[in-house]
């Protein structure tokens, strides 16, 4: 029958020409298709590493301040997306969280996916996705939980909208937070789902951010805002900072700097500055606070004692320029004195004479004097160099003995009682400290170190100093010296019985249009002190320090603050007393 | 007619194999097709789901095939010719009409009305319409060849030209489907060309309805549509959204290379190339088998097919030995068609591969369609029909007669 012989050969031809066509698409053309799948199949994606948590201390058990959760993004199709629907959605459940006015989104023509809300919460964004309203996207990412407010905000800083760190260890220390983002190269299905069919799947793992242990201790850094606050309301000061440390250990326990913000809402600061560690960040001029190092280089030296005396004038005259004593007092003006009583009083004019001493002419400053006194300030107490804290800090400046300026000796007359140079209030905190301890500097720090497995480990790659810069024996000439000091103005009464306390306060005139504001209307409060056992040695360093432009804000007033803040750390800190 | 003796081993064969093979294909990517459709569009089923639906398929298109095999005599199925038809043709009539009237009982997919929806079962009347026109024709060939009416306008073109025009109409038309168009026309022409009609009249017809089909083509912007993808693709043009399931099917079929890239390896079947388990199948199985394991499948149906040419040409039966040729005619159209817009060789239609497409309907008919044609090689005649027309012969052999015919040459 020819009719099916033609159907057998149209059969047979079809299928031949199938043939043909697969032997030339699997065969001739394989390598060119392969190429093509995998562009089509390969997806890029980055692991996002776990930013590390931050705790600070309650005690010795570590207590989360820093916290991580998911939060959205809401990506709308202004083109598909129902205008209504996603505007009373974002309205109902995230109207603080809207990034963009959805009228003029939808009247630009040609817009595509759009981001209309950011740090959406995971309960808003599921509520969102509930509705069910058709082309909206949810693009999850980290977010940075802090429950405890503005607690602790000069330390933490914040993590901005694009995952970087920024101010506090959050900025610091970011990398060791952050980690180190994986990457997975996968074959995936039409979903961007990774399949496990493939070879060439590369995964590297994310490395997740170290959990880090602060220092400090979160009860304390809480009272220690309470009280800070409090000044601020009863005082002219606008602001305050406040630092506590452990002169044995280089510890810091508390630190801030007021008014603070919340760094879960960093964006709604209205003044930047706001963000800057007052107290590792900002060089200043610490005032009276310096004589202790001038008294620490002379004593330590062998060229005072606290019984050296000297003849103390209202002001002395050096290049030309008078400087004053600021208490001008008959019992102290022309009168001998010890260097304890030039301590005790504030007295400029004494301060200038331990520097005379330092350079082995009691009547005048020497270039010796100049070169000892920068020894100490600039390479034994480090003034004007950073620390090393963990934290983001600025340097200072100290005249070097031998600058070509006029006036130099003047100028060191003026670094003796902690003017015309500047140091941050942890530099000289950590200075302050080896006065104390024993006279062993050693480095601030503000991080204890990381958490893994419950257990806290030392910072890597974190270098900690210990020099003893100073005899034992200077160091408690010193310590006598500034519990001595306490009974001025009749605070002995104010310190706790079985407690040694020891300070001194510094009030410094602001520089203003580049030179030193003569109407005493802006001035700058500090105070530095310790407390210890009686008969033993310091537990605890505590600064302060108060201002508010054009505020006169004095020694006195840090003081005040000093008293409150030096028995709030006594019991909370919960220090035994000695001596009884 | 001959006495019954053994049927045709390798069309069972082929058959129950090409129904084991689509069932190891739908196990490796019925769960990525889950995945798939639950992802996209939010839906509920489990791993196996696809492979338990077509093991469901197999079991009742096996039982369709033994029944039309072993248990339904042809003679009932000649008998049943006319009333199957207006059957099928009522069907189809009733899901225009019900679709229309947006009846739930009505499946539409992508705007086209295909199916009748009972519960979880679905149903395509176009698959019985293939399979009733295919037995009708076979029956009314017959008919008018016994009474010397072939070729005859009034007698016999005219009946056909009604018959055939309303199915085409109520499948291409109706429920816009030119895949089951196409099948319904190489059954028709397939039978019409050993039916006896001379030459010219069945070329002239042929340019007819091609031309006709060109035309709905042209006309039909959809149509045009794909027609413009294939062309772009087997250009080498721009990939776009209407060139996606063609590229992809490309894609597949490529990445396969010479050995595949093995059972379960398949990306495409991951969401990529639509239809994957149905109309698409073929591609995925160039993915997964190769070239060795494609051109064995071709080979299998080349086999099959070509067997069943032989069992017609030693059918004495007209009407028997038109409706294995429609049959016939009905499986190569799908195969060839299918895989054709697999290899970007045609425009994409819309048509199942035979036994291996997931699909009920579909595997079910032409199950029964090929048990059909097992059945009808059990009467073959040891000679061809050229020979047979003046013999008659009473079969003695064991085996099927053709097979033995070298014994007694």
């Amino acid at each position: 029958m020819r009719r099916i012989k033609i159907l057998k050969y149209i059969t047979l031809a079809a299928f031949a020409i199938i043939a043909v066509r697969l032997f030339f698409i699997q065969i001739v053309e394989h390598d060119a298709w392969v190429a093509k799948a995998n562009e089509q199949h390969t997806m890029l994606e980055t692991i996002t590493a776990r930013r590390g948590q931050i705790y600070m201390l309650d005690g010795s058990e570590p207590v989360p301040v820093v916290l991580n959760q998911s939060v959205y993004q809401v990506i709308i199709d202004p083109a598909v997306t129902p205008k209504e629907e996603i505007k009373s959605a974002l309205e109902k459940y995230a109207s603080d969280k809207i990034t963009a006015n959805l009228d003029d989104i939808y009247n630009i023509e040609g817009l595509r996916y759009y981001i209309v809300a950011k740090n959406v919460p995971f309960t808003a964004a599921d509520q969102i996705a509930k509705e069910g309203i058709s082309s909206v996207w949810l693009k999850e990412g980290n977010g940075r939980v802090y429950p405890e407010g503005e607690v602790g905000s000069t330390v933490l800083g914040f993590v901005n909208s694009d995952g970087l760190g920024q101010y506090g260890v959050e900025g610091s220390l970011n990398d060791l937070l952050t980690g180190k983002d994986g990457l997975l190269k996968s074959i995936s299905d039409v979903n961007n789902v990774a399949l496990s069919i493939g070879n060439d799947n590369v995964k590297i793992p994310a490395t997740d951010g170290k959990d880090v242990v602060l220092s400090i201790d979160r009860g304390l850094e809480r009272g220690v805002e309470e009280v800070l606050s409090g000044a601020i309301n009863s005082t002219a000061a606008t602001n305050a900072a406040a630092l506590v440390m452990n002169p044995n250990t280089g510890e810091v326990v508390a630190m801030t700097a007021l008014p603070g913000y919340n760094p879960g809402d960093y964006g709604n600061v209205k003044d930047a500055s706001i963000y800057i560690n007052q107290v590792t960040e900002v060089p200043y001029e610490p005032a009276s606070i310096f004589k202790n190092f001038i008294f620490s280089a002379a004593i330590n030296e062998g060229k005072m004692t606290a019984d050296s005396t000297y003849l103390n004038t209202p002001f002395t005259e050096i290049d030309g320029n008078k400087i004053w004593n600021a208490e001008q007092r008959a019992i102290l003006n022309n009168q001998t004195l010890t260097m304890r009583d030039a301590l005790y009083w504030s007295l400029n004019v004494g301060s200038i004479q331990a520097l005379k001493f330092l350079g082995d002419n009691p009547n005048e400053i020497t270039a010796t004097g100049r070169e000892r006194m920068y020894n100490y300030y600039n390479d034994k107490f480090r003034l004007g160099h950073a620390t090393g804290i963990e934290l983001i800090e600025a340097e200072g400046f100290i005249w070097e003995p031998h600058a070509e300026i006029y006036g130099l000796n003047a100028a060191y007359a003026n670094m003796t009682f902690g003017q015309n140079l500047s140091a941050t209030m942890i530099q000289t905190a950590a200075a302050f400290s080896s006065v104390v301890n024993g006279g062993v500097w050693r480095t601030p720090s503000v991080v204890k170190g990381t958490l893994e497995n419950g257990e806290i480990k030392p910072l890597k790659n974190h270098e900690k100093v210990e020099d003893q810069i100073l005899l034992p024996e200077t160091s408690a000439t010193m310590r006598s010296l500034l519990i001595n000091n306490r009974s001025y103005k009749a605070r002995a009464g104010i310190d706790k019985p079985g407690y040694d306390v020891g300070g001194k306060s510094g009030t410094a005139q602001v520089v203003v249009n580049g030179a030193y504001d003569d109407s005493m209307t802006n001035l700058v409060g500090s105070y530095i002190g310790f407390v210890a056992p009686t008969g033993k040695m310091p537990e605890y360093v505590i600064m302060v320090k108060m201002w508010g432009e054009g505020q006169a804000l004095s020694g006195g007033e840090a003081q005040d603050l000093f008293d409150t803040l030096s028995n709030y750390v006594i019991n909370y800190l919960k220090i035994k007393p000695g001596g009884v | 007619m001959n006495r019954k003796h053994k049927s045709d081993l390798v069309i069972l064969f082929t058959a129950l194999g090409l129904m084991a093979l689509g069932l190891i294909v739908i196990y490796a990517i019925g769960p990525m097709r889950a995945n798939v459709l639950n992802s996209t569009y939010g839906t509920d089923y489990g791993p196996n789901d696809f492979f338990l639906g077509q093991l469901r398929s197999v079991l009742l298109s096996l039982a369709a095939f033994f029944f039309a095999f072993k248990v339904l005599p042809y003679k009932y199925i000649q008998k049943a010719a006319k009333p199957l038809l207006i059957f099928a043709l009522l069907l189809s009539l009733a899901l225009w009409v019900l679709s229309m009237a947006h009846a739930s009982i009505v499946k539409c997919e992508l705007g086209e009305c295909r199916w009748f929806q009972f519960g979880s079962v679905s149903f395509q009347p176009a698959e019985i319409l293939k399979l009733a026109l295919a037995i009708y024709l076979a029956d009314f060939l017959a008919r008018k060849k016994a009474e010397g009416q072939v070729g005859k306008f009034q007698e016999f073109w005219l009946p056909l030209i009604i018959v055939c025009g309303l199915s085409l109409g109520l499948v291409v038309v109706a429920q816009g489907d030119l895949g089951t168009g196409v099948a319904l026309i190489a059954i028709i022409f397939g039978m019409l060309l050993v039916s006896g009609v001379p030459s010219w009249q069945y070329l002239v017809m042929l340019a007819i309805v091609l031309t006709v089909a060109v035309g709905s083509v042209v006309m039909s912007s959809h149509r045009m549509e794909r027609v413009n993808a294939w062309f772009t693709t087997l250009t080498g043009g721009d990939s776009s959204d209407s060139t996606y399931h063609i590229d992809n099917a490309m894609l597949a079929i490529g990445t396969g290379g010479f050995g595949g890239v093995g059972i379960g390896n398949s990306v495409q079947a991951t969401g990529y190339l639509p239809e994957s388990i149905n109309d698409s199948v073929f591609a995925i199985m160039g993915e997964t088998f190769g070239f060795v394991g494609l051109f064995l499948v071709i080979a299998v149906f080349c086999i099959m097919l070509l067997r069943m040419l032989k069992v017609a040409s030693h059918t004495p039966d007209d009407n028997n030995r038109f409706l294995i040729v429609g049959i016939f005619s009905w499986t190569l159209a799908q195969v060839v068609v299918n895989i054709m817009a697999m290899t970007a060789l045609v425009p994409v239609t819309g048509i199942t591969l035979p036994l291996l497409s997931y699909g009920g309907t579909s595997m079910l008919f032409i199950a029964f369609a090929i048990g059909y044609v097992c059945q009808l090689s059990c009467y073959t005649s040891r000679e061809g029909i050229d020979k047979h027309e003046n013999i008659s012969s009473g079969g003695r052999q064991r085996g099927s007669h053709y097979s033995s015919r070298r014994r007694h040459s």
